[in-house]
């Protein structure tokens, strides 16, 4: 399938991020080998290895946060703080006055290490919200040095997530596992990052 | 004596009536002519400003606390070292009549932070640019009223305005004054990257202090109408050991949360505030406070270190009933160590917006202008 965007895009690099990393929306330095597509509105001068490259930066890059407008996040929402995703815990906000522009504070959990983080943002202003997914995957192995390995809705298998330190956790899918239950682990994935928040047994063999 | 028409005098004793006079018609102490009540004459044409402020000492009451406080400024402004006898072991140096007649009066002026929002901040700013004061203490809305006033105007309000309705409207009251919250939300934006230049240039060797951060705000205000600026300029230090206490206070709160990291040493400004009043001499020293709190408190407390302030002058409409130290007399100072036993000093109850500019106009700016 083509693409035909309605405004002149501008492919700046096709770079990986790492875990954690967002991408800024307008790069300042170039990278040094830019792959650089322009396109106008209607035409479309892509190959197929063109169109591959545009969609795994949309995969890899652009969807890990979206903005919303710092007055509209909530108690229990996510956001992003110190380059951490989070879910709000407290919001308060105090309106305009000697301290300056209406502002909201947000006191939230980093979603993977429990941290408390505190921010306070202009409400007017735009904050990230992480994109927050949770997938489950039933448990094959345990391997030596704590790698899970999982089974994918494709069959195939997932073998990159470490055990969770969370010692509750842990010792319900060990204990699991070494009685030979079923187990479906639901791992939570947001800004590159990705950890198993939760088990459950699946009843019988 | 006057007879009452008393009929032959019965019961009228001679020596009684001699007891009564000598209670109601009590002679009097002569007193000195000079201290004569009299007040400005009007149908004098051409009284004039001068004419009426030589008129206060005369008028009574706070008028004549006024007229106390102009002499006692004048003579802060007039003394000079030459006036003294010089001391025994004082230097070749110090005996030159030339340095004797250079040496003045070094002159402490502190004022709050209400009296920057009002128009006595242009009074201020007259006395900073022209070098006429030493050292300035003031609370945290003393240094940021100032900077807001070059980014927007304060207005005239009144005192009934009601609060719900001010809020409403983004109206901050200060007496009959109103601050637009708009002001604030542009001091936020016009600070809040000079406290990150600040922090990316604090070190260990370079450490901010209250008095480092005015300085510095007051050079980048770079505004002739802001005292601060011209305080930067003449390199006269601003304390002011609450600065968090205000909306600078707010601003470094903010600023912290996302840039977190900057030290605001106070333990060093109170060294060199200290420092200003103990290694005054062979200086005299001359405290002129308007308002009480923090400003006057902390005046009176450096020029304790050196056994007291030479003159003193308060202009403040507090009361001593409650023991409060704003409300406190000079005398009560004497006491403490902070003004000398054989100074002078004035108090003058009354608004400061009031009785300033009269003094500044008999002293400072008549003295800068000339005797026209």
């Amino acid at each position: 399938p083509s693409i035909r965007p309605s405004l002149p895009l501008r492919l700046v690099s096709t770079t990986p991020l790492a875990p954690g990393e967002q991408r800024p929306l307008a790069s300042p330095d170039p990278p040094e080998n830019p792959v650089d597509f322009e396109f106008s509105g209607g035409s479309s001068e892509m190959s197929d290895t063109d169109e591959h490259h545009f969609e795994s930066k949309a995969d890899s890059g652009a969807s890990k946060t979206y903005p919303q407008q710092a007055g509209a996040i909530r108690k229990g929402g996510h956001i992003v703080i110190k380059a951490r995703p989070c879910k709000v815990v407290e919001v308060s906000t105090s309106k305009t006055g000697k301290h300056g522009h209406a502002k909201c504070h947000f006191v939230a959990i980093d979603i993977f290490n429990g941290k408390k983080l505190e921010d306070i943002v202009p409400s007017s202003h735009n904050c990230d919200v992480p994109h927050v997914d949770r997938q489950d995957y039933q448990l094959i192995d345990i391997t030596d040095d704590g790698y899970v390995s999982l089974l994918t809705e494709s069959g195939n298998t997932k073998d990159d997530l470490k055990l969770p330190t969370d010692d509750v956790l842990l010792g319900q899918i060990k204990t699991g596992f070494a009685d030979g239950k079923d187990l479906i682990l639901s791992v939570m994935s947001a800004m590159g990052e990705e950890q198993i928040c939760a088990v459950k047994e699946i009843g019988g063999g | 004596m006057g007879s009452n028409g008393g009929g032959d005098g019965a019961g009228f004793n001679t020596d009684a009536l001699e007891g009564v006079r000598a209670i109601l018609l009590k002679p009097s102490e002569s007193l000195d002519e000079s201290t004569r009540i009299a007040g400005p004459d009007f149908n004098d044409a051409g009284l004039g400003l001068a004419g009426m402020l030589g008129s206060l000492a005369s008028t009574g009451f706070q008028a004549s606390h006024l007229g106390d406080a102009i002499d006692v400024v004048n003579q802060m402004l007039d003394w000079r070292l030459s006036q003294e006898k010089p001391s025994v072991e004082c230097d070749e140096a110090e005996l030159d009549p030339k340095y004797r007649e250079s040496v003045k009066c070094k002159i402490f002026l502190g004022f709050t932070s209400n009296l920057v929002s009002s128009g006595i901040r242009d009074v201020i700013r007259f006395l900073v640019q022209h070098h006429m004061v030493d050292v300035i203490v003031t609370s945290a809305g003393g240094i940021e009223e100032d900077l807001i006033k070059c980014l927007g105007p304060t207005y005239r309000g009144d005192f009934s305005l009601p609060g719900a309705l001010l809020r409403s409207k983004g109206l901050n009251r200060i007496g009959n004054l109103l601050l637009p919250n708009d002001n604030y939300c542009k001091f936020e934006k016009w600070i809040m990257p000079v406290l990150d230049q600040m922090l990316l240039e604090q070190s260990t060797k370079n450490v901010w202090t209250p008095s480092k951060v005015i300085g510095r705000l007051g050079k980048e205000i770079n505004d002739e109408s802001s005292y601060l600026y011209w305080a930067h300029k003449n390199n006269i230090p601003v304390y002011c050991p609450a600065l968090t206490d205000g909306s600078i206070g707010d601003m470094l709160f903010c600023h912290a949360v996302h840039n977190p990291g900057l030290i605001i040493d106070i333990v060093q400004d109170v060294r060199l505030m200290n420092d200003e009043a103990i290694h005054a001499t062979p200086r005299k020293t001359g405290v002129i406070i308007l308002g009480g709190g923090l400003p006057k408190h902390h005046i009176c407390n450096a020029n304790m270190l050196r056994n007291g302030a030479d003159y003193a002058v308060y202009i403040n409409t507090a009361q001593e009933f409650d023991g409060s130290d704003s409300g406190a007399h000079p005398d009560e100072a004497v006491s403490w160590g902070k003004i000398k036993g054989s100074a002078k000093p004035v108090k003058v109850h009354c608004d400061a917006t009031i009785a300033f500019p009269l003094l500044v106009a008999a002293t400072f700016a008549h003295k800068f202008h000339g005797a026209n």
